[in-house]
């Protein structure tokens, strides 16, 4: 699959119009120059040779080097992941916590009031333009009542604490409160807006396959038993109806990338969605190709791990 | 009252009140006195050999000195020479006197051998070095405090090309295990500030104890790198930042910060303008291969109306390839619009009798104003000469437009250009200059790459000429030179970019120098 994903970048990339060397000269830099840097950076090869350079070096862990300064592609993926995956994980979380609970609370009267607003919730976060939702979000809270940072991953006073990248980790684990509290400060706006976009998904989930689990024969025969409502819900029916949900999570991490991009753009969010947007702009090819399989990578492994956290789950699943 | 009122009245206070209290609460404390400078973009090196950017230049202005700088209004001044340079009698060689009073920021002296290493390191690995390349056949350091330029023909422009940020001397001590790669991460120059701390979105400078110059007016500068308008926008707006420098934001935004200004709630400035817009015209193929097309086209172009719909008049309309801030360019030899004209010289080319010139003009889809511009032209066009002209546009990405324009693959096309350094130079041959051509047609050289294929017989000899010539004579030359342009209408000069940049009303206005860039020591409290 991973091969797969990087003969494709690498085709794509090639494909596409645009040349790194006007990123690195400027549009009217010589022919001439042009052509002795394209030769320096091997450009000037055929596609095969380029394409078989890429894979065995692949193959050795070597992702090259950025075209535009020369930086490692590894050293560029390391920098920016954690910052990705601080504010993928924490979106993750409140998407999850305000999409369950939005998706479980119209469960005491469906088709009530609430269950109507859960469902227009669901369907209104999702359908909503992340890149407006997210600028309407700066405006108001940043802009207009001054709450929140504006852009940014930690305040520009302090130094961030040298460590994993995980700044909110790294603040912790350092002692350094005013950094702790400068990197949530930058955290709330740009994981909220994700969160909140993405918590639709989760509240729609929910709501089907616990509104399935409750006419199922299983709940019919708690009911019968003499078991209260609450008793019936919480033991029987949400454990069933959150398997599902749990799948749609890992689902979610793969949509988490492409929704993190409009937001780290919006947010000033120094991740690795940015650096692939800059990248692709730049056409510079090592690091399109070393993030994009970066990202394939994990979205593989979350699958996997979601797999085998569900077969652990439910006894149905047996490998 | 109702419960249900009281209730309701309860609640809105309680939010109000929570609202008010969160409102000072949740402000950012200023916790240091440094300055916060906003601007666009990621700083992805700060290795001058790499500087291309108007951002990373902006900040090794700060971090370090040039040989020579251009003034508030455009002269030259020596900074790390010790005086102006010294031309040889056959005008092949410059020499230039150096400060001896300069120390980089590891403490090792600057002197000639560590200027020479700089340049030389420039023209092995310097993304733009093909600049200095075509004019420099040797460095020499005749003295210790001397270095010597051998040019391969004489060139007046070399003078404005040591101005330039990409030509900052670096430390050879710290540079050592450098000399043939970048550094991209750290920066040791003689400039007022040191680096403290760099990551692509935010660098720290310090004020160096040990600078030569003035000290700089503040503690020391936060740089902040934000990725859109917006929030570059809001980040002054909420007081998050101190100053913004930036071309990048949107012209409503733009337009709202200079109304802030004239309401005296922010501190602007305007630095001079060098970058140029204009339309390019494929003058190898039919119909815009005719001058007589060419020259109607230029007297429809309504720049006044397109400067005001587009920037809301933020954006001078320009009649020629030089910009007005340098010298040379205050002349005006492009058509001015006038309808009659142009009416006129279609006429004479076979349209309006039935016949529509049709003109399919592209615009880049990734810069705003460019579609802007491209409607409103084309809906001016509607207007003013529907008989004779028809406007269809197409949108395609930047990247591809500069991959693909040398191939003849647009008839008209809006393009914009900034000069790697302040001089006409850097304008004219870059747009017109061509080595091989075969009549009005350009074969080989910069007037292919740029998508025009344009040439006139005598023109690039008299481009040649202007950089052997200095003072008046050097002036003339180049106004012909732009004049000869303007008659055969290759390009369609539209308007040039002023950069500006907004303080807090506590700080002095931030000062321009002549290549564009903020003087970021001068910024500091207002007394």
């Amino acid at each position: 699959m991973l091969w797969l994903i990087a003969s494709l970048v690498f085709l794509l990339l090639r494909v596409a119009p645009g040349d790194p060397v006007d990123a690195v000269l400027g549009s009217r830099a010589p022919e001439a120059a042009k052509a002795a840097l394209r030769s320096s950076l091997g450009l000037d090869q055929s596609l095969w040779n380029q394409y078989f350079d890429f894979l065995s070096k692949l193959v050795h862990g070597d992702l090259g080097n950025a075209l535009i300064n020369n930086e490692s592609v590894r050293s560029i993926i390391s920098k920016t992941l954690p910052a990705s995956l601080e504010l993928g994980i924490t979106a993750l979380i409140i998407a999850a916590v305000l999409g369950l609970a939005v998706g479980f609370s119209g469960i005491a009267r469906p088709e009530g009031k609430l269950d109507f607003a859960g469902r227009f919730y669901g369907i209104g976060t999702y359908a909503l333009p992340p890149f407006w939702a997210a600028m309407l979000i700066q405006l108001v809270f940043a802009v207009m009542l001054g709450w929140l940072p504006v852009g940014g991953r930690f305040p520009p006073s302090l130094i961030p604490p040298e460590g994993s990248g995980f700044l909110i980790f790294d603040s912790v684990i350092s002692g350094n409160w005013a950094a702790l509290q400068g990197s949530v400060r930058h955290l709330v706006l740009p994981a909220c807006t994700l969160g909140l976009l993405l918590s639709g998904v989760f509240t729609n989930a929910l709501r089907l396959n616990l509104n399935r689990s409750l006419k199922s024969d299983y709940v019919e025969s708690a009911r019968s038993r003499g078991l209260s409502e609450v008793q019936v819900v919480l033991r029987h029916a949400l454990p069933n109806a959150l398997l599902p949900v749990l799948t749609i999570a890992g689902i979610t991490v793969a949509s988490l990338i492409g929704g993190a991009l409009l937001i780290e753009v919006t947010f000033s969010w120094p991740g690795i969605a940015m650096s692939l947007y800059e990248s692709i702009n730049q056409r510079d090819y090592p690091v399109v190709q070393g993030i994009v399989v970066a990202i394939a990578a994990l979205v593989v492994m979350v699958s996997v791990a979601v797999d085998l956290l569900v077969a652990v789950l439910d006894p149905r699943i047996r490998y | 009252m109702t419960d249900r009122r009281r209730f309701s009245l309860q609640a809105s206070v309680l939010i109000g009140l929570a609202l008010a209290l969160s409102q000072s609460a949740c402000q950012p404390k200023r916790q240091s006195d440094r300055l916060t400078v906003a601007s666009a973009g990621r700083i992805g090196s700060l290795d001058p050999a790499l500087a291309s950017t108007t951002g990373v230049l902006q900040v090794l202005s700060a971090l370090g000195d040039t040989l020579y700088i251009r003034g508030t209004s455009g002269e030259l001044q020596p900074q790390l020479a010790a005086s102006m340079p010294v031309l040889g009698e056959d005008r092949l060689s410059l020499t230039i006197p150096l400060r001896r009073d300069v120390l980089f920021h590891d403490g090792s002296r600057f002197d000639a051998k560590a200027m020479a290493f700089s340049l030389n390191r420039f023209l092995r690995i310097g993304s733009q070095r093909y600049l200095l390349n075509n004019r420099i056949a040797a460095i020499e350091t005749p003295s210790p405090y001397e270095i010597r330029l051998r040019l391969k023909e004489p060139s007046s422009s070399i003078e404005s090309l040591l101005t330039s940020p990409y030509l900052t001397p670096v430390s050879p001590k710290a540079y050592a295990d450098h000399a043939d790669r970048f550094l991209n991460d750290r920066f040791v120059g003689t400039g007022p500030y040191i680096l403290n701390s760099f990551r692509n979105t935010q660098q720290r400078l310090l004020p160096f104890r040990h600078y030569w110059g003035k000290p700089p007016n503040n503690v020391g500068l936060d740089l902040i790198n934000l990725s859109n308008s917006t929030a570059l926008f809001g980040a002054l707006i909420s007081g998050e930042v101190d100053v913004l420098l930036s071309n990048s934001i949107d012209e409503n935004q733009k337009r709202a910060l200079s109304e802030r200004a004239d309401k005296a709630l922010l501190r602007e400035s305007k630095g001079p303008a060098m970058n140029i817009t204009f339309v390019t015209l494929r003058t190898n193929s039919p119909p815009l291969q005719r001058q007589t097309v060419r020259r109607a086209l230029a007297h429809s172009l309504d720049r006044r109306l397109i400067s005001a719909r587009v920037s809301y008049n933020q954006r001078e309309p320009l009649r020629s390839l030089i910009p007005p801030s340098l010298q040379g360019g205050k002349t005006e030899p492009w058509p001015t619009y006038n309808l009659a004209t142009a009416r006129q010289l279609y006429q004479e080319a076979g349209y309006c009798t039935g016949r529509r010139l049709q003109v399919p003009f592209t615009f880049r889809t990734n810069v705003p104003s460019d579609r802007l511009m491209a409607l409103t032209w084309q809906a001016q066009l509607k207007r003013d000469l529907p008989d004779c002209v028809q406007m269809t546009l197409n949108g395609v990405e930047s990247t591809t437009v500069y991959k693909q324009l040398s191939e003849g693959s647009f008839e008209a096309v809006i393009l914009d250009w900034g000069g790697s350094y302040p001089d006409p130079e850097a304008y004219l041959t870059p747009l017109l200059s061509c080595k091989r051509s075969e009549g009005n047609i350009c074969k080989e050289g910069e007037a292919v790459d740029g998508g025009t294929f344009w040439t006139e017989p005598g023109l690039q000899a008299a481009l040649s000429r202007s950089d052997s010539l200095q003072g008046k004579a050097r002036l003339q030359e180049l106004r012909a030179v732009d004049a000869m342009a303007a008659k055969g209408a290759p390009y369609l000069p539209v308007w040039v970019v002023a950069p500006k940049a907004w303080a807090q009303l506590r700080l002095n206005p931030p000062i321009f120098n002549g290549n564009g860039l903020v003087d970021l020591a001068q910024l500091g409290e207002r007394r």
